[in-house]
């Protein structure tokens, strides 16, 4: 059980640190700025990671307590904890030496969804056929 | 009269050339400057610093400071901080776009310095004593400042602290 979560967890990682590997790209070129000695390559990828196997260890757990409710719980949690994720790119405080820090939110702020919609992306390759 | 001409010149000519001597020397700001404030949250710095430093260690009579920092320069190192302080509740850039401290008497102490003057923030103006320290052509100062005595959101003194350190590094050039 927790090997198939831990793969959904290793998949969505990926996928969300492409996507964030890519819109950083993609955020640099349109507006000239650079961040990535805030958001550098590696802490991206770390924070992938980091953030998508807490989700496969919430999962985890959730389908332990709530049985046939526990996917259902884990995806309003999952939402709604990214959501709130928002206030964390709005509210840091950058290094002095980086400059543009109003423009920093329009980089960080989705980026806090790659995760989720990563994990719903690949969700189906692990859904339990009955 | 010829004959008092040429001494009433040279006399002219001496006095003056030693009053030039004696005025303080003048220097400019160089870059790599910091104007570092630290209220714990927020805390951050002023990048626009301009001004007129004539200063001699040797002839503090004649030393004069005239600095003036551009308020909406404030980094925080957050985008909605910097837009919070600039607006009107709190410096009000636009009504008050500088801060401006002009010396009216520089001392020596046993560790330095100390400038008097007259800082203008937020249309306050307020006699401040500015101690500071003049090693390898750079200018370092440090002390206080207490928000709620230039006004500034009076109505919320507590948030974000009231009195903020402020530390200066301000290198020189002739």
């Amino acid at each position: 059980m927790f090997k198939k979560v831990f793969l959904h967890a290793l998949l969505s990682a990926c996928l969300a640190a492409i996507a964030a590997l890519l819109y950083q790209r993609i955020y640099f070129f349109a507006t000239e700025t650079d961040f990535s000695s805030v958001l550098s390559t590696g802490k991206l990828i770390a924070l992938s990671i980091l953030t998508s196997t807490g989700a496969a260890l919430l999962n985890h757990i959730l389908n332990r307590i709530f049985k046939k409710r526990g996917e259902m719980v884990f995806n309003f949690l999952f939402s709604i904890i990214s959501f709130m994720g928002v206030m964390v790119p709005i509210s840091i405080s950058l290094p002095l030496a980086v400059h543009s820090p109003e423009l920093f939110p329009g980089l960080g702020v989705p980026m806090v969804f790659f995760p989720a919609m990563a994990w719903y992306t690949v969700n189906p390759l692990f859904v339990k056929k009955t | 009269m010829k004959k008092l001409m040429l001494p009433l010149v040279a006399f002219l000519l001496i006095t003056g050339s030693a009053f030039t001597v004696w005025t303080a020397q003048d220097w400019k700001i160089a870059d790599g400057y910091s104007v570092k404030f630290d209220g714990g949250d927020p805390s951050g710095e002023f990048t626009g610093l301009k001004g007129t430093i004539s200063f001699d260690p040797s002839d503090l009579a004649t030393s004069k400071f005239d600095a003036t920092i551009d308020v909406a320069s404030i980094n925080t190192g957050n985008g909605m901080k910097n837009t919070h302080a600039k607006s009107e509740k709190w410096f009000d850039a636009d009504k008050y776009p500088t801060i401006q401290f002009t010396s009216s008497a520089i001392t020596k102490t046993a560790t330095g310095f100390e400038a008097k003057g007259t800082l203008n923030m937020h249309g306050v103006q307020k006699e401040i004593v500015i101690p500071f320290t003049f090693e390898n052509n750079v200018f370092k100062a440090s002390f206080t400042v207490n928000r709620l005595d230039y006004n500034i959101n009076t109505a919320e003194p507590n948030h974000g602290g009231s009195v903020f350190k402020v530390d200066l590094s301000v290198p020189v050039t002739k």
